[in-house]
């Protein structure tokens, strides 16, 4: 339907710089999210998309077209809030129906067979007559995105719409919105701070921090290959070492880590410091190479595994295991190819 | 390809859309500058210059007079002679005597006259005023907040309603009750007493109790806000890091109280020396306060007198508003509470009743209710009582006037026909006015703070000064470049007046329900096609319908009873309303002012009972 430019978009509020010369390009009919801690920019992100603040510098296009000035009952996009937002005044109906006011329904559907096809779609279908406030917190999310829909917006905007649910609900409308949105095929900018769901949901990812894209790629490129330190530990657990080349040869290259000494495949950069970085998953008793020895201080059952958080030398790790450690120390290792070196 | 004319029109209607709400905008602040500023502007030219020039010689006239200035004259006659001041400040502090009274077992003190002037004297009746209304607020704050009994939740409400009785209507029944004739002496009558002058003797002790009649409850209800807002948990806290009940209670809740009690007084203290109708009515010019005074100076034609004492009066109750807001916005966001202390039943059962604090309750209850019930009572059977018993002749005088009055004399229907008429019209200007200064403030950050607080000078500048403004400026016609003349008269003269003084309780209705509100509802209605304008009709007002309903009762409450800039505005003419009717009648012939004043409180009741009928409730908290 629409495919999305972000043009080095700027904003800044008296003094302080929100948005740092953002650059995205948003495909046609891709489900994208901006995934980073709380502060980072991603909802003012989201808000200059949609209208509601104009970028202090750079410009939005949608299908090429610029949007600067464009006041967002005209930008033709369907937005979602966390807090629902729904009109409690209205029914539930009306609330769907809202966005019909002002643009007519697809050819040859009565505004009524629209709100019924929307309540069907996020099902919630018969709900019409009700009041917002009599149905519980995900029921009102899916009024709220089947509200967004009804016009058949280009653009589907969503700021953090599951993040007052509770963990089980949030995992099944996750699924249903994902369903929904490849239905559709509609361009779908998703706002989370929550790394989990952006990789579990997202066709592609952009991580953010303090106004700014760390990395923008597929969930696997994401979670595999981080691009940043900050990327590494923002998403997933992860193990971050920093450490000095003692010497790089045809087979490999030799790291010294506080001590330890690591050997990591050849590697392109000519760098004297390295910042690497190692999964816990794996981190592994059972491997030889790069054994190092682990002062365990907590372990969290998961079920399918154990995770212990512990230190070496000082530094935090945190690795999973099947079964709770027995002792106060343990020691693992790790395959050379699991390493990702990442810019410091 | 050509644009037809509907196209065109079809635009046109479109643009208007989209930008209606910057015009309505526009329309408040054209409204505010022309009605508001001007007139205000026009009273302190006219204070400032003296023909042509600039000068302070106005202000130098009355600073020096010790008719206005009391003992501080000299002080300002003569800045720099200290010396002398300070003397005179010694001989005074000399002659204050303590000696031990042969009466009573303590000592008296006996202290020299001190000559007040008008400043001062203004200033010592709002003090005392000030003082009666928080000795008896303060107790039904207490009772509010900490018991639960029937009719508490509409004693809550009903603590506004005197906030926007007519004041002279109020007058009139203080007048009722304490008149020679009144119900006081009716009642001491039967016990073979009196009659005794009271409001002859004791004009100021009048004064003060009709003041307190009216400020009283906003010092309850502020202050009972503050105490349901205070969170339950740190009085726990406290109790359970082992406070005993009565530490806790100094420990945190007084202090969490205190703000609003300095609040609800200082605001007492603002209105008590802005104080008209009451003082007009009740004491005349032997009580003038700077008010009255002005409003006298206007009668006698003196502008430029009346417009400097306006300038100085507005200077003293600006600076006390301002060091309240200053104080208000260091307070601000101290407590915000999730969870109100639990309410004691008042009356459990009849054992209970009997304890010392119970019955120190109900003893404030008969109080309370010969202070607040008494007078609109007497008014209502002093408009149907004479000396010797029932009579409706004053009702028959009203009729008989109606009928056979002359044009130029007061009659009842054109003044409860007039008050109507500018009570709707007002509505009409000052809710959209009231409205769109909430929405521009509700969320804008700073500047809004800055559109807010000069929306809000109404509240801060007293009726007579906007008055004279009216008169002087508008009125009067003010010259414009090119021979054009800007002029405002008659009726919509009193509708622009009562407006300006309306709306601020428009706004300050409907803001508190405007922020509370998510904004993400607003942005979804945008998102989904509604301009700005149509998302406020569609979601924003239907939400805050409460808060305007009740803005809508105050603001036709307000114009019902505005009475300070009406009686200027209406001198001589057939514009007058029913407060000013009272005030003419009140002159010369008590009772069919009382009758009067008893159609007034009829017709404010009815609209109160409509209003709440239509949905509204007076509450906002």
């Amino acid at each position: 339907m629409t495919d999305l430019a972000l043009e080095s978009v700027t904003k800044r509020y008296d003094g302080t710089t929100a948005l740092e010369s953002i650059d995205l390009e948003i495909r046609d009919g891709e489900f994208f999210t901006l995934v980073g801690p709380s502060g980072c920019g991603k909802t003012t992100t989201l808000r200059v998309i949609a209208g509601f603040e104009e970028p202090t510098e750079g410009t939005i296009r949608f299908d090429g077209r610029e949007t600067t000035g464009v006041p967002p009952e005209e930008r033709d996009v369907g937005v979602v809030f966390q807090s629902y937002a729904l009109f409690p005044h209205m029914t539930v109906a009306e609330n769907v129906g809202y966005g019909l006011r002002f643009r007519d329904p697809p050819e040859g559907t009565s505004e009524d067979e629209r709100i019924a096809e929307l309540l069907e779609l996020v099902d919630l279908p018969g709900t019409e007559e009700r009041a917002p406030t009599e149905l519980s917190g995900g029921q009102q999310q899916r009024v709220a995105l089947a509200r967004a829909l009804a016009p058949e917006p280009s653009l589907l905007l969503l700021d953090e719409p599951m993040s007052a649910l509770d963990a089980r609900l949030r995992e099944s409308l996750r699924r249903q919105l994902k369903r929904i949105q490849s239905d559709l095929e509609i361009t779908t900018v998703y706002v989370t701070h929550d790394q989990a769901e952006a990789l579990a949901i997202s066709d592609r990812v952009a991580v953010m921090s303090d106004g700014r894209i760390e990395q923008v790629g597929t969930p696997e490129e994401i979670y595999r290959e981080p691009a940043t330190r900050f990327v590494a530990e923002f998403v997933g657990d992860n193990n971050v070492f920093e450490g000095r080349v003692l010497e790089r040869d045809g087979e490999g290259t030799s790291v010294d880590v506080d001590g330890d000494v690591f050997r990591l495949p050849p590697l392109e950069t000519d760098a004297d410091r390295l910042t690497f970085c190692v999964r816990p998953e794996a981190l592994s008793r059972a491997v030889e190479a790069n054994r190092l020895e682990v002062d365990v201080e907590t372990s969290e059952f998961l079920g399918e595994s154990v995770r212990v958080h512990g230190r070496r030398n000082g530094t935090p790790i945190v690795l999973r295991v099947s079964d709770p450690p027995t002792g106060e120390t343990i020691t693992v290792g790790f395959d050379p190819e699991a390493v990702h070196v990442v810019d410091g | 390809m050509s644009v037809s004319a509907s196209d065109r029109l079809a635009g046109v209607r479109a643009w208007l859309a989209g930008r209606a709400l910057v015009l309505t905008a526009l329309a408040t602040a054209a409204v505010l500058v022309v009605m508001l500023y001007v007139p205000v502007g026009v009273v302190f030219s006219e204070a400032l210059f003296v023909g042509d020039r600039l000068s302070i010689g106005n202000f130098r006239a009355v600073l020096t007079d010790p008719f206005y200035l009391g003992v501080l004259a000299p002080v300002f006659a003569d800045p720099l002679a200290i010396g002398t001041h300070l003397g005179a400040l010694v001989g005074w502090l000399a002659s204050i005597s303590v000696s031990l009274s042969p009466a009573f077992p303590w000592l008296a003190l006996e202290v020299p006259d001190v000559r007040l002037g008008l400043f001062g004297f203004t200033a010592y009746q709002a003090t005392l005023s000030t003082i009666a209304s928080v000795v008896l607020g303060l107790p039904a704050a207490y009772v509010l907040a900490n018991y639960e009994f029937r009719g508490r939740r509409t004693l809550r409400s009903l603590t506004i309603l005197p906030f926007v009785l007519p004041g002279i209507m109020v007058a009139v029944g203080f007048y009722a009750t304490f008149g020679r004739t009144g119900t006081l002496n009716s009642l001491l009558g039967l016990a073979g007493l009196g009659p005794y002058p009271f409001l002859g003797r004791y004009p100021l002790a009048v004064v003060i109790v009709a003041h307190a009649f009216y400020n009283a409850p906003l010092v309850a209800r502020i202050t009972v806000a503050a105490w349901e807002s205070v969170d339950v948990r740190t009085v726990e806290t406290a109790r359970s890091l082992g406070a005993s009940p009565r530490r806790a209670f100094r420990d945190v809740v007084v202090p969490q109280l205190l703000p609003a009690v300095l609040t609800g007084a200082l605001l007492t203290f603002v209105f008590t020396f802005m104080t008209f109708p009451i003082v007009l009515a009740l004491g005349g010019l032997q009580l003038a306060t700077v008010e009255v005074w002005v409003y006298d100076r206007i009668r006698r034609l003196a502008f430029a007198e009346a417009a400097t004492l306006a300038v100085l009066e507005t200077i003293v109750t600006l600076s006390v508003t301002y060091a309240y807001l200053r104080y208000e916005s260091a307070q601000a966001g101290m407590s915000r509470a999730a969870s109100p202390p639990p309410r004691e039943q008042l009356f459990p059962d009849v054992r209970t009743a009997l304890t010392p604090r119970r019955l120190a309750i109900l003893g404030y209850g008969v109080v309370a209710a010969i202070v607040f019930v008494g007078p609109l009572a007497s008014l209502i059977v002093g408009s149907v009582t004479d000396g010797s018993g029932f009579t409706l002749r004053y009702y028959a005088f009203l009729l008989e006037r109606q009928v056979e009055g002359a044009s130029f004399q007061t009659r009842p229907w054109p003044a409860i026909r007039n008050s109507l008429l500018f009570g709707v019209a007002t509505l009409a200007v000052a809710l959209p006015m009231g409205v769109v200064i909430s929405v521009l403030t509700a969320r804008a950050g700073r500047l809004g703070t800055v559109v807010d607080a000069l929306a809000m000078l109404p509240l801060a500048v007293s009726g007579i000064v906007f008055g004279i403004g009216l008169l002087q400026g508008l009125v009067f016609g003010i010259a414009l470049p090119g021979g054009w003349r800007l002029q405002v008269t008659g009726a919509v003269a009193i509708v622009a007046a009562h407006a300006v003084a309306a709306y601020p309780f428009v706004t300050r209705n409907v803001s508190p329900l405007l922020a509370d509100l998510d904004p993400a509802m607003v942005e979804s209605a945008r998102a989904l096609g509604a301009t700005r304008a149509r998302a406020l009709l569609d979601v924003e007002l239907p939400l805050v319908a409460s808060g305007v309903v009740a803005g809508a009762a105050f603001a036709f409450a307000i114009s019902i009873g505005e009475f300070s800039s009406t009686v200027i505005l209406a001198a001589g003419s057939e514009t007058y309303t029913m407060p000013v009717a009272v005030e003419r009648y009140l002159g010369r012939r008590p009772g069919p002012a009382i009758a009067m004043g008893t159609l007034l409180l009829v017709v404010t009741a009815a609209s109160f009972v409509v209003v709440d009928r239509v949905g509204g409730r007076f509450e906002r908290d």
